[in-house]
């Protein structure tokens, strides 16, 4: 078996598909864990900007709308989304149509529901994360989302925000998406310090008054908030004190 | 800096309002402004109890001049008092929603000294929110009746959505429990919005007045209406009203009164009309189909399930050829995935093992359906009823886990219904 390591980026995946495509037994993966089998051969994939243009515009032809999901994919946390993301494109090839709706095929139900997983988080999260005010007055909130939805997080907060400056941290991945009130860029960043302003812990502590108030204490349903809520984001929620334990 | 007491007061007074949703409306961010709405809604929270905290709900005093019977704010209720100011409301919502807390406003009021005095400072608010910290995030304002249709106006263009609660499902009831409100009080005013409204859509404006239009919210068991005639109310209130909602509250006694029951209403019924309500409004189905005039929706089944098992005639259906109406009939089929179906049979023939892998329920809907003409489901009438029972018994009990004990219920002394 061929094994396609690709380093992660799309260039570098769609490279991938170009030469892993008419190969039967291959498997591309970005991940440095993969498991190999004796007669398996690895092959580090250089990005190749000629080779991935020409995947993706065979890819538009078919759909329009595929590339974006395409990308939308490979920003899954998931170890096998480059595998998916070809597979889809080999039966996308095979029908020289859109079948993001072919709910029948088991390709397209894998790929759909990897997809998911990243727009669902994505929509989690412009709910779910919290910024502090520095005392500079520029926002910030770190979170660790499962899925690298760091870039996709700041146009929301962008037009929400106009002319405040935040900065959105995924300490996971240390990635850190970045607002100066005009543009948005990312870049890693491994720790940030930062001082609060005088009054956000005031906000803080009437923000968690507010939680604890306006829940009805007679109608208890937590397994109902944990499935809507789960546990794992709660280490950034102020309201649940900073504590995915609780 | 606004008070921490104060807040917990006014918090613990809106708390039992339904409402908290976020959605139906793009308005857009301004030059220099904050905040936008998400036309979906987003949740920013869950409370133990369940329930999403989208919008800062608060009461802009619970000092109230009327006595509604069932509402603990009433005059005669010795409760402790509080207000705010509209400044103290737009720092705290302004910088709730700087932290991604929040997604805007939800901004509702006993009425204090008069109904004109309270719509005016609601207004107020809701400007000076706009006009002065440019504010583009959501605002709901719950209106006052009896209130000059004036202000009423002015509100209808800062708010994106706005409500005036109908509180129970009868004039007969609303004499006897709120008798300082008058249906007309109520439904005047929502057929003004819903006319004003109707006029601002057919003109091609950047901006709408109220683009998330109207709500209400009605008190489900403080008084003896059946679901039938709630149902009746219901869809008259979406077809002649055009609201976008009208949500169920089923009734809590965190009052003593001669005039209310002293049990609570299970959730049950709450959750059987909700059922039912969305039957209506994403479904087709008629209110007659559903629950007959003077009855009583069935807690043994949802309301689907039950209008199925009364037309067994028209069952089962075949996958691949039924109408999309038709699978949207079929019992345990939402709407979601009966869309799913049609777009999936246009590539091939679905088979029994296709609909599981497309993540679709089967418990319930395999009584109901053929797939390339195979039944999977059981025959006889009553062995599919006995089924759906089971089917349904972890819904009741998981529904009755929730039910509030009176005495807890009662404990909880600081509420609006």
């Amino acid at each position: 078996m061929k094994i396609f390591v690709t380093d992660g980026s799309s260039d570098s995946f769609f490279t991938a598909v170009f030469d892993a495509y008419n190969c039967r037994d291959s498997l591309i993966t970005s991940s440095n864990d993969v498991q190999m089998t004796f007669d398996s051969e690895i092959i580090s994939v250089q990005p190749d900007p000629e080779k991935s243009r020409r995947v993706q515009s065979g890819i538009s032809r078919c759909d329009k709308g595929a590339i974006g999901d395409i990308l939308l994919v490979l920003r899954s946390s998931d170890g096998l989304k480059e595998q998916t993301a070809l597979e889809y494109v080999r039966r996308l090839m095979e029908r020289k149509s859109p079948i993001d709706r072919a709910y029948n095929l088991p390709e397209v139900i894998l790929f759909n529901e990897t997809k998911e997983k990243v727009t669902g988080e994505l929509h989690k999260m412009k709910g779910f994360l919290r910024f502090m005010e520095s005392s500079s007055g520029a926002l910030y909130a770190p979170y660790s989302p499962d899925n690298d939805i760091t870039e996709l997080l700041m146009p929301h907060f962008a037009e929400r925000f106009k002319n405040q400056r935040f900065v959105i941290h995924d300490v996971k991945r240390k990635l850190a998406g970045m607002y100066d009130g005009r543009e948005c860029i990312t870049a890693y960043v491994g720790e940030a310090e930062i001082y609060l302003s005088e009054y956000e812990l005031v906000f803080q502590t009437l923000w968690k008054k507010y939680y604890r108030a306006v829940n009805i204490e007679s109608r208890p349903h937590e397994k109902q908030m944990k499935g809507y809520m789960p546990v794992r984001y709660w280490k950034f929620l102020p309201e649940k004190n900073g504590n995915g334990d609780l | 800096m606004i008070d921490e007491k104060k807040l917990e007061i006014l918090t613990e007074s809106a708390k039992y309002d339904v409402s908290c949703s976020s959605s139906g409306s793009r308005r857009q961010n301004t030059r220099g402004g904050l905040g936008n709405a998400s036309a979906g809604g987003i949740c920013h929270s869950f409370t133990p109890d369940g329930r999403c905290i989208s919008l800062l709900k608060i009461l802009m005093s619970n000092d109230c001049v009327y006595d509604c019977e069932y509402c603990p704010n009433r005059r005669s209720a010795d409760v402790p008092r509080a207000s705010l100011t509209p400044d103290e409301i737009c720092e705290l919502t302004i910088n709730f929603y700087k932290r991604n807390y929040i997604e805007g406003l939800f901004l509702s009021s006993a009425v204090f000294s008069s109904p004109d005095k309270t719509m005016e400072l609601l207004c107020e608010t809701a400007t000076k929110l706009r006009k002065l910290y440019g504010f583009n995030g959501y605002i709901h304002l719950k209106g006052i009746p009896h209130a000059d249709p004036a202000l009423m106006m002015r509100a209808a263009r800062v708010a994106d959505r706005m409500s005036y609660n109908v509180e129970l499902p009868s004039e007969k009831s609303l004499k006897l429990l709120a008798p300082q409100k008058t249906k007309q009080s109520l439904l005047l005013p929502m057929r003004r919005l819903k006319d004003a409204i109707d006029c601002d859509r057919q003109l091609k404006l950047r901006r709408h007045i109220l683009p998330a239009g109207q709500t209400t919210q009605m008190i489900i068991g403080a008084s003896p209406e059946s679901d039938g005639q709630i149902l009746k109310l219901t869809e008259s209130l979406y077809r002649n009203m055009g609201l976008k909602r009208v949500y169920y509250s089923s009734y809590i006694p965190v009052v003593r009164s001669s005039k209310l029951p002293a049990l609570p209403t299970g959730l049950l019924r709450e959750h059987r009309l909700y059922q039912a309500d969305w039957l209506i409004r994403f479904y087709g189905f008629d209110v007659d189909e559903i629950c007959g005039e003077n009855e009583n929706l069935s807690p043994d089944y949802d309301p689907k399930c039950a209008w199925a098992l009364k037309n067994m005639h028209l069952f089962p259906v075949e996958i691949n050829s039924a109408p999309l109406e038709m699978l949207l009939r079929v019992p345990g089929i939402g709407a979601k995935s009966a869309y799913k179906i049609c777009e999936a049979r246009k590539f091939a023939a679905l088979d029994f093992d296709n609909l599981a892998k497309m993540r679709i329920v089967l418990k319930r809907a395999r009584h109901f359906i053929t797939c390339k003409g195979k039944f999977y489901g059981t025959e006889s009438l009553p062995a599919v009823r006995a089924a759906l029972i089971l089917d349904g018994a972890g819904e009741r009990s998981e529904q009755l886990s929730m039910f509030s004990e009176p005495s807890t219920a009662l404990s909880v002394l600081n509420g609006q219904l």
